[in-house]
């Protein structure tokens, strides 16, 4: 089976990576694809806030390096576990891109993130991971974010949430 | 949209995969057009009107012809480095000084926040033609929210939407061709309009001169295509045809529509019109309803400007977002909104700088003080914006010979020449003309200013809240 790990840089991203192998079984997947849309039209095309912080030089932001360096960030949690691991960008309309990636690898599952807690939690869900799952030709699994711990945290949550290996 | 992948043996971890990249030259050409056609002639065409008198299409032509020598440089220097960064990054190649850097940066931000603004009365003064009930200023600051919603949301990043609006844009600009074509086959037009100089200044030089710098404006926007320079494909051929094709494409639409409204309304008029283009509709040359038309080219007018409001109001965020990953502003800017992936401070501040300046403006106005809004607002544009072609003209000399392909665009040194004279003395024209600007353009910057030194003081403060930021090594990953 190919399964497709989606990425949009986020924490929960790599969360949801993690979930998926926390539970799947390698000797019955053959191939991964780790893979990231960049969306060339939007105010940031990519970020990525999972890898180590390298910042480029000062002037030379790339949102294609910061892709990169996600999927491989991504990547590198698969890595000794089994299946082939891919790299693969795209660029587009990121729900798009996925289900089209997920019909051309002929994808067993497509693993994505249901978006952030904040705000995010009840108002505005994932548009991305919704789009995916009506329209992916394969089953999704859909990450949704740890609960929130019991302190009450300031109406703005806007700070990607930690994850938990 | 293709794939590029890479399959390493099991076990080891995948190298860095290649992007493919997804816009092409014909959506890059739309995109050019689109952001170029918007922003000028459907705002601005009754103040040039006035400036120059009768034969304002000169001041079009050469406005557009100067904005092209500039979009070659542009041409010549995303080619070599396709990158987001744009102009700042060319300059800090060129020039290796990273104050300079920062204020093209600032400058950019600025020039583009003043556009907005201008963008947005004009927005205003046509939708009013529609529904005259709120005031303008209502209209101009509901309409910059609603583009900052839709940017946080992500409509904007649809190239469908896009492509349909320029289509849009264009048609606006085809019925007020066709109007003249009919206008001139069916009447008896005054032909000598068309070189008619009726202006206060003593020498028709000046007058045009006077009128290219507002001109200007009309062109602006083409250099926003660093936004897509990354993703496009093959762009040592893509750049030079789809900027130069777009600008030339847009400069001899706006010839035709400078000569049509000066030949079927006159510049008299079309300079006390509010929403000029509309009165070539008004005249009622063609047998059509004048209520249908005057409404329909209304909401063309409308479409128009939002296309090109909204590429500025994605590309203010996206400066915020650079700027903040450098460290130069504060680092909240950098902040994606977990669900939406937008940078929402950055929108959120970047709408509020607008609305504050169309305040602000409509005050002044209002106390007597000075010019137009529009023409205000978009002056104001165009000398930051001069000041950034001047730059990134001379960087494109400085950078020749370096970093060059087989494949790399060459501009014709001469043609660079011609464009850096030209921006200069329209540079200087503008300011002595009309220093006023110059003090909203300072306004403007010491925004830029503010963040920095915000971000100077307590930036350390900021850094644990996103503990990856402020790490100026350039190379170390965890790949590594």
């Amino acid at each position: 089976m190919h399964v497709l790990v989606t990425t949009d840089g986020s924490r929960q991203s790599l969360t949801a990576a993690r979930t998926f192998k926390g539970f799947a079984d390698p000797t019955k997947i053959s191939d991964i694809s780790v893979i990231a849309v960049i969306r060339p039209l939007s105010s940031v095309a990519f970020a990525d806030e999972i890898s180590d912080r390298a910042e480029l030089g000062d002037a030379d932001l790339s949102f294609r390096a910061e892709a990169e360096r996600a999927v491989a960030t991504v990547a590198a949690e698969f890595e000794g576990w089994g299946p082939t691991v891919h790299a693969r960008l795209r660029s587009g309309s990121a729900a798009g891109e996925i289900i089209k990636a997920a019909k051309q690898l002929h994808a067993g599952l497509i693993v994505i993130a249901a978006g952030g807690r904040g705000l995010g939690g009840g108002v505005l869900v994932g548009s991305t991971a919704q789009r995916v799952q009506h329209y992916a030709p394969c089953p999704v699994l859909v990450v949704r974010p740890q609960p929130r711990p019991n302190r009450p945290r300031r109406p703005r949550g806007n700070r990607p949430p930690n994850p938990r290996t | 949209m293709a794939v590029v992948e890479t399959s390493p043996g099991r076990g080891e971890h995948p190298p860095a995969a290649e992007l493919t990249r997804s816009i092409t030259g014909r959506l890059l050409f739309f995109y050019v057009l689109g952001d170029v056609l918007g922003s000028g002639i459907y705002v601005l065409i009754g103040s040039v009107a006035g400036e120059v008198g009768g034969a304002f299409w000169i001041a079009f032509a050469a406005g557009v012809s100067v904005a092209a020598m500039t979009g070659l440089a542009y041409a010549e220097l995303a080619t070599k480095y396709p990158k987001a960064a744009g102009a700042a990054l060319y300059v800090n190649k060129a020039f290796g000084n990273r104050a300079l850097a920062f204020l093209v940066t600032v400058s950019f931000l600025s020039a583009s926040f003043a556009a907005a603004g201008s963008l947005s009365i004009g927005f205003a003064r046509y939708f009013l033609e529609l529904w005259d009930v709120p005031p303008a200023l209502l209209v101009a600051l509901v309409f910059l929210a609603a583009l900052t919603l839709i940017n946080f949301i992500g409509i904007t990043e649809s190239v469908v939407i896009n492509m349909l609006m320029t289509f849009v844009e264009i048609s606006g600009l085809v019925i007020v061709i066709a109007i003249g074509v009919w206008y001139i086959a069916t009447e008896s037009p005054d032909f000598s309009r068309l070189v008619e100089f009726e202006t206060s200044a003593a020498n028709p030089i000046f007058a045009i001169v006077a009128g290219v710098a507002l001109a200007f404006f009309a062109m602006t926007g083409f250099e926003n295509v660093a936004n897509v320079a990354e993703e496009t494909i093959d762009p040592q051929r893509a750049f030079p045809r789809a900027l130069i094709g777009g600008m030339v494409a847009a400069g001899v639409i706006y010839v035709l529509v400078a000569m049509v409204a000066s030949l079927v309304v006159g510049s008299t008029d079309l300079a006390a019109s509010d929403a000029a283009l509309l009165e070539v509709v008004k005249a009622d040359v063609i047998g059509l309803p004048l209520g249908f038309m005057t409404t329909l080219f209304a909401v063309i007018a409308c479409i128009a400007i939002t296309n090109t409001t909204l590429v500025a109001v994605v590309t203010q965020p996206r400066i915020l977002y650079g700027m903040a990953r450098e460290d130069v502003v504060p680092g909240v800017f950098a902040k994606l909104h977990p669900t939406r992936r937008s940078p929402w401070v950055g929108l959120i501040f970047s709408s509020l700088v607008i609305a504050t300046l169309l305040v602000i403006g409509t005050l002044v106005v209002k106390a007597g003080g000075g010019i137009d809004l529009i023409a205000r607002l978009a002056t104001v544009t165009v000398v930051l914006l001069l000041f950034i072609y001047v730059l990134v003209i001379a960087a494109a000399f400085k950078l020749g010979g370096r970093d060059e392909s087989e494949q790399t665009f060459r501009a014709p040194r001469a043609l660079l020449g011609i464009g850096l004279v030209g921006n200069l003395v329209l540079l200087v024209y503008v300011v002595v003309d009309d220093p006023t600007s110059l003090i909203w353009c300072a306004g403007l910057i010491a925004v830029g200013g503010v963040l920095f030194a915000l971000e100077y003081l307590f930036g350390r403060r900021n850094r644990p809240l996103s503990a990856e930021r402020g790490d100026p090594s350039t190379t170390s990953t965890k790949e590594a």
